[in-house]
């Protein structure tokens, strides 16, 4: 992009890959299709180096070398997959084993949930030592409806306190305590309700564990759900979003992965957690009809239909299509918007077609 | 000017944009997404301008905040225009080769000196001086703004001063550099581009303009009336006069909405024919002689338009409830009640190629193309256009943009000594325009289960009101009770309370003093009184 | 994302001066700092002198104190009815056994250990007359920049803080850097187990320290002085701070700085203690960037051990080559702190290169008859009499798995059972991890904790796996801290096997 950036090239387990000066070992490893593992990294927040997943070789470099952070310079000789680099991801994988808890068999947790347990599996045979029991506090007294937090999960990544200073800048949770005692935090301990906390739950889809977890569906057992893919119904931001739907319900929404869309990964609070109303009691079931002693009353549609054509055209007979209005809604699609002042202007003559178009 | 009523730069742009000019946006509340991407190009370095009369979030991490008295934002503006044309900031090059008229714009800012600026925005000369170097002399420079513009009796004004900046510097065109409306709901830009406006058939060709009345036409099979239509505002004054008698009212609350709402209500009390079609009751469909049952975005398809022009799809997920049936579909249904013979659409994916086809800015985009490729961004003009992140690159779309000449109106109404202190209106993070969602969600609602006011602690002493006391806010229009809160957000004099809550609905005090052109009403000033609420 | 104007290096200050830590205090220094509360919050309880303010008396429980008695003192505590908490290392290892008071004054312990006898040719010289003259400041402007970077190079001095790397290497460092905005930082947060020799050179020379940070504030061009004094040697720093009202005139034009440490041993690690100057929690950056390149607040910084600082002056008076020739192995004269079972405890100043024997000479030789020793404090686990006639220095001990760190000896007799030896140390690496990353906060949990059921059960199963554990932190830590915290362990296992048969677990002292 600036002129300046020559492309160097650097050595991935023997292959010659081009690169940017500055670029991570990591993106370049994975553009040139190594597998490199990672649970603290996350393309939007500045690199920790801290889960250690992603350590590889660097000729050179006496110590093993975090991918995530380290930057590519021309000439660089990197190794991802050395029985150095092997042996290091089986105990580092043992280790977090002995002190974490996986989210198997938790009801729905967050859609990553397990890069911990993909991470083990690739690790290969485990060493088995003696769990500790690092004593993490939690927030039992946190009664906020969206974001709960499970200490036993939390591998102390801190994706989740970057992600809310970093991208979402509310700095409603950071790291406290220290060393075995290290855990998430608000001030003192306070529930989300009662911190600067705004409830986008980019925690939770950024959690590579489920430790963050989505309080929601948790009345829901796992099990298969379906994902569809849409436009976030609230503000012009436009984000995309997928409905989580089990048994013709909406019972959570995702955030797509980074880099995927505009909104790259992220959601508000909106977006994320206000959809109980699709399925509210209050919505509207059924066409209603005023009768003649001036209340609405269950209709059905033909009569409805019918009712309102009439009621129309009668305006329109009696007074001219210039004493019609029709509003339509940025709500709705486009698509129907367009039938709406095609409604206005083809049926009924007039433009008076308008929505609240400043806003 | 610009001719597009769209955001020139794409969200993803912000990213990399070296100076961010924010006016009249409270993007962390409205566009808390795009406010992350502005939260990243500070991280990397940008500069951040923000001028707003509230010290809302954003002006934590600017580099400066311009805190302008409500409504004096042609003021600022000019006074900046002023400073670019003295200190030789302009782009001559640009200047000549893409616009017109800007010699008139620079006799007319004249007088828009920086110590009278100080004196009537409050904001003080040396800040207005450095804001407008910073902005004339940095080329990745973008302005955004939101409804703190244009919700305004002179809003077209704001936008024509804040594009004679633009023109002016020549930050137009390029990655980063632009003029920003960040548009507030979902498909207000779709349904704009789709024809819901009294002067434009879809794609933005004027219903008096006989070319594209006649391909209407003929594609429609009927004729069409020449004459514009009304707009919303001037809708509900014919309303409130009687000469509209019968609405159709399509997803939307104007009784809630609309500015001095209480005179919308009466109005609609006395339609003679009111249809609503919605989701949820609402204060208008009380008043409804029919209510449709619809069904909401989860549970249709068609596509959203979002504030960078983005065209995207919108997937059905669940079936609606009961017999709500999606918009769409009861639109056919009654043009044919009403005995026109409407297409039988196998789905909104025709609808779009029919309106494609009709419409030259979005002839390239599909159903089709948007699930294989993801959003498209108009102008599109053919099935193998990329579609248009950046809008302007090369030079205006229209051909010369030309410079306006505007002058500083006072808003419609300023405050006196029966109200002698101004109200704004504005979302909150935590609700969606009328609430009718967001208040049924218990997260939304727990941290924020109320209407409030908030007032400077320097003007509730002398009245004797304090911190978390219920008061009454009262207009010309009408009153309505919200609890106070003390905050320093707001400049003595000034008033602040968001418009999500129906029982303290906002909008029964706001001013529907509409603006010249767009006829949106002035939201974001009139004057009030606050007194404690009466005991019941 | 910092709030633009937030004063966040003031956040650990207004937290130590208001008193117990609450919600609402947090609350309190968010408004005053800008800085949002969660944050404050998870700083503050980051150290342990914020989080846990409490009446009791502070009992270490470090290797030293242990050896020295600290079970005794504590039966002792417990008996008057005096409420005490254990804690780490202390730095007052050559009064072990050791309590401090609530203004972190030594309220139990022996006399303050000896030091080498007053002689004009050490280059540090602890019982000298301290003079402040500052000759070698004045010399070193005579000199000129590049000269005085020469001579600090022919010195061959390397850093004493634990690391060794040559001085010059990262003057020059920070030179070469565009940021006309440079800071010198002063490391006495002393905290490696068995060394107290940083605190002797503040209380007793300080202007050996106070001449040697402007030189080399001078030298590298940076206009701010920082001293980081542990938080647990308040003494220090007052003395410190009058000796530089005292001189007034002399050091005009140095901008000199004083910021506390608040309980965290890992803010030693000089990226850490940078967080810690920064007002954030002390756990160690990533390097690199290294902090002659990004330092405090962004700036290219230099960070020195006050043992190394206080060498320039004598440097700069007498000389690169004179300052070499006062090392055995490797260049300079070595302020050595030796402590356990040996006579006299304390902090001489030999030539670099010493062996063990020569040390004890010096301290009234072994109480005892001798097992095992440290070299330099935890980090450089254990070696055997075996060893004694190896010469202490940086490179040596290195290459050998060990380390000189900061020569903190501590020497161990026969009554001593490395297994216990090694749960001692592997309890202060567990307690002082920052916790940052999983191998070390991981690895030394299961470290103590296997060493703990080992010694409880006798059975050496409960040490499986622990040998690719150790490999594991070494190789993966993202500090030194975790790179070092498993060498008790697999020095004692290396060099003391029979401490790790089934059934051996007598309790120390
Ligand atoms: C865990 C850990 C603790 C450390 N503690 C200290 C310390 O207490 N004092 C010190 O001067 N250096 C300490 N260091 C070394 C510093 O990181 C740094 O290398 C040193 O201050 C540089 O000064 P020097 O070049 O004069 O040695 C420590 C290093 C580590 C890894
Ligand atoms: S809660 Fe999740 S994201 Fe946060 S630190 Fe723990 S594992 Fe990482
Ligand atoms: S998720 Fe939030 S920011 Fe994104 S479109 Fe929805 S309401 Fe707007
Ligand atoms: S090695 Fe230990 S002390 Fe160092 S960063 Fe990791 S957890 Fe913190
Ligand atoms: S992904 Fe690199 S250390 Fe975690």
């Amino acid at each position: 992009m600036n002129g300046m950036n020559h492309d160097i090239s650097i050595r991935i387990d023997g292959h010659s890959v081009p690169a940017r000066p500055g670029e991570s070992v990591l993106d370049v490893a994975r553009r040139a299709g190594a597998h490199v593992p990672t649970l603290c990294h996350d393309p939007r927040l500045e690199p920790a180096a801290v889960c250690r997943s992603c350590l590889v070789e660097i000729e050179g470099q006496a110590r093993l070398q975090p991918a995530c952070s380290f930057q590519a310079s021309p000439g660089l000789v990197v190794r991802t997959d050395s029985p150095r680099v092997r042996k290091h991801r089986q105990v580092l994988a043992s280790l977090y084993m002995a002190d974490h808890r996986l989210a198997d068999g938790l009801p729905q947790r967050s859609p990553a949930g397990s890069s911990l347990r993909g991470f083990a599996k690739a690790a290969g045979p485990l060493i088995q030592l003696h769990p500790v029991h690092s004593p993490r506090a939690g927030r039992p007294g946190d009664h906020n409806p969206y974001i709960g937090f499970d200490p036993g999960l939390c591998i102390l990544c801190a994706r989740c306190t970057r992600y809310c200073d970093q991208v979402h800048g509310a700095g409603a949770i950071a790291l406290a305590e220290r060393g075995r005692a290290t855990t998430v935090s608000t001030n003192g301990g306070a529930g989300l309700l009662h911190s600067s906390c705004e409830l986008c739950g980019g925690c939770v889809d950024t959690c590579p564990t489920g430790a963050m977890f989505d309080k929601k569906p948790s009345h829901h057992l796992p099990g298969q759900l379906r994902r569809v893919r849409t436009t976030c119904g609230f503000c012009g931001v436009g984000c995309q979003l997928d409905l989580n739907v089990k048994g013709g319900r909406v019972i959570k929404v995702t955030a797509p992965a980074p880099g995927q869309t505009i909104n790259d990964g992220n959601l508000c609070v909106k977006g994320r957690f206000a959809y109980d109303f699709i399925h509210h009691q209050d919505r509207l079931t059924q066409p209603m009809l005023r009768d003649g002693d001036g209340r609405l009353r269950p209709s059905t549609w033909p009569r409805a239909l019918e009712r309102v054509a009439t009621g129309l055209k009668r305006v329109q007979e009696r007074w001219g299509s210039g004493a019609l209005g029709f509003v339509s809604s940025s709500r709705c699609t486009s698509e129907e918007n367009y039938l709406l002042q095609k409604l206005a202007r083809a049926v009924f003559g007039t433009n008076n077609c308008h929505q609240c178009a400043a806003t | 000017m610009l001719g597009a009523g769209a955001m020139t730069n794409s969200v993803t742009e912000i990213r990399d944009t070296d100076l961010l000019f924010v006016i009249g946006s409270n993007t962390t509340e409205a566009h808390p997404v795009i406010a992350m991407e502005m939260k990243r190009a500070v991280r990397r370095g940008a500069r951040l301008i923000v001028a707003d009369p509230r010290a809302i979030w954003l002006t934590r991490i600017a580099d400066m905040h311009m805190q302008l008295a409500p409504g004096t934002d042609v003021w600022l503006l000019n006074a900046m225009a002023r400073v670019i044309i003295t200190e030789g900031l302009v782009d001559s090059a640009f200047i000549q080769a893409h616009t017109s008229r800007f010699d008139a714009v620079v006799q007319a800012v004249a007088e828009y000196t920086l110590d009278r600026a100080e004196q009537v925005t409050g904001v003080p000369a040396a800040d207005i001086r450095r804001a407008a170097r910073s902005y004339a002399t940095t080329s990745k420079a973008g302005i955004y703004y939101t409804l703190g513009v244009t919700e305004h009796s002179h809003g077209t004004d704001n936008v024509y001063a804040l594009a004679n900046l633009v023109l002016m510097t020549g930050h137009l065109g390029r990655r980063g550099a632009g003029l920003n409306p960040l548009r507030g709901q979902n498909n207000v830009q779709g349904a704009n581009d789709a024809g819901a406006s009294p002067v434009f058939f879809p794609g933005y060709q004027r219903v008096d303009d006989p070319e594209p009345r006649s391909r209407f036409e003929r594609a429609w099979g009927v004729d069409l009336p020449a004459e514009p239509g009304l707009n919303l505002n001037a809708m509900f004054r014919a309303l409130a006069r009687r000469d509209i008698k019968g609405l159709f009212v399509m997803g939307e609350d104007p009784a809630m909405s609309e500015a001095n709402a209480s005179a919308v209500e009466r109005a609609l009390r006395a339609c003679e024919f009111l249809v609503v079609q919605d989701i949820f009751p609402s204060l208008t469909s009380r008043h409804a002689h029919v209510v449709l049952p619809a069904a909401c975005f989860a549970e249709k398809d068609g596509v959203f338009t979002n504030t960078d022009r983005r065209v995207q799809l919108v997937r059905k997920a669940v079936e609606p409830p009961g017999q709500a049936r999606a918009d769409w579909e009861i639109l056919c249904d009654l043009a044919r009640a009403a005995g026109y013979p409407m297409p039988h659409y196998s789905g909104p994916a025709q609808i779009y190629a029919e309106m494609a086809a009709l419409a030259p800015r979005f002839a390239g985009i599909s159903h089709g193309r948007i699930q294989r490729e993801g959003g498209l961004q108009w102008p599109c003009p053919s099935p193998d256009h990329p579609g248009t992140p950046t809008l302007h690159v090369g030079g205006p779309i229209n051909g010369r943009a030309e410079f306006k000449v505007v002058h500083y109106r006072p808003s419609a109404e300023l405050p006196d000594g029966d109200y002698p202190l101004v109200l704004s209106t504005g979302r909150t993070l935590f609700h969606y325009n009328a609430g009718s969602q967001t208040r049924r969600d218990p997260g939304t609602v727990a941290k924020q289960p109320e209407s409030f006011v908030q007032v400077h602690p320097d003007d509730a002493g002398p009245m004797g009101l304090t911190d978390g006391q219920r008061v009454r806010v009262i207009s010309r229009r009408g009153a309505v009770d919200a609890r106070l809160v003390l905050s320093r957000q707001v400049l003595p004099g000034c008033t602040w309370m968001p418009l999500h809550f129906a029982e303290a609905s906002a909008n029964k005090l706001t001013n529907d003093a509409g603006d010249t052109v767009t006829g949106t009403a002035e939201y974001k000033v009139c004057a009030v009184r606050i007194e404690p609420t009466p005991p019941t | 994302m910092e709030r633009k104007n937030a004063t966040r290096e003031q956040v650990l200050l207004l937290l130590e001066q208001a008193g117990e830590l609450s919600p609402a205090l947090v609350r309190q220094v968010e408004r005053q700092t800008g800085v949002p509360e969660a944050e404050i919050w998870g700083t503050a309880r980051f150290y342990s002198l914020l989080s846990e303010r409490s009446a009791a008396l502070l009992l270490c429980r470090g290797l030293t104190c242990k050896l020295a008695g600290s079970r005794q003192l504590a039966a002792h505590l417990e008996q008057r009815g005096e409420p005490y908490r254990s804690v780490s290392c202390l730095g007052q290892c050559d009064r072990a056994p050791v309590a401090l008071d609530q203004d972190l004054l030594v309220r139990h312990g022996r006399a303050r250990g000896a030091v080498s006898p007053d002689d004009p040719d050490l280059p540090i010289n602890l019982a000298g007359q301290d003079d402040a003259s500052f000759a070698a400041l004045h010399r070193a402007r005579q000199l000129g920049p590049s000269a005085v970077l020469d001579t600090i190079e022919a010195s061959g001095l390397q850093g004493r803080g634990g690391a060794g790397f040559p001085a010059h290497a990262k003057w020059r460092a920070v030179r070469a850097q565009a940021s006309p905005l440079r800071h010198v930082v002063c490391n006495a947060d002393e905290g490696e187990p068995g060394t107290f020799k940083d605190r002797e050179i503040a209380l007793r020379r300080p202007y050996r320290l106070i001449e040697g940070l402007a030189i080399a504030a001078w030298t590298v061009g940076a206009g701010t002085i920082h001293i980081f004094v542990r938080g647990e040697f308040p003494r220090v720093r007052a003395g410190l701070e009058q000796a530089i009202a005292a001189v007034g005139e002399a050091l005009s034009g140095l901008d000199f700085r004083f910021v506390a440490g608040h309980g965290a041993y890992i803010c030693g690690e000089e990226t850490a203690l940078i967080q810690a100057m920064e007002g954030r929690r002390g756990t160690p950056r990533i390097k690199p960037p290294f902090p002659t390149q990004v330092g405090l607040h962004g700036q290219p910084t230099l960070v020195h051990n006050v043992e190394t600082l206080a060498c320039l002056p004598s440097i700069l008076l007498r000389g690169g080559e004179w300052f070499r020739a006062q090392g055995r192995t490797e260049p300079g004269s070595k302020l050595y702190c030796v402590t356990g079972h040996v006579h006299r405890p304390g902090v001489y100043e030999l030539p670099l290169g010493v062996t063990l024997d020569d040390l004890v000479d010096q301290a009234g030789g072994y109480v005892g008859s001798p097992r095992a020793f440290c070299p330099g404090g935890a980090s450089s686990g254990f070696l055997p009499m075996s060893m004694r006639d190896r010469p202490l220095d940086f490179q040596g001990l290195a290459r050998i798995g060990s380390m000189l760190g900061s020569a903190g000896v501590v020497v161990m007799n026969d009554t001593v059972n490395m297994a216990q030896a090694a749960l001692q140390q592997s309890i202060f690496f567990e307690d002082e991890s920052c916790g940052q990353c999983a191998p070390c906060r991981i690895g030394t949990q299961v470290l103590r904790q296997a060493l703990a059921r080992f010694l409880a059960e006798g059975s050496p199963g409960a040490l499986n796996g622990l040998d690719s554990v150790s490999w594991e932190m070494e190789q993966a830590s993202l500090c030194g801290l975790g790179m070092v915290a498993s060498r008790p362990y697999t020095s004692a296992r290396r060099y003391f096997p029979g401490d790790f048969q089934p059934a051996s677990s007598p309790e120390v002292s």
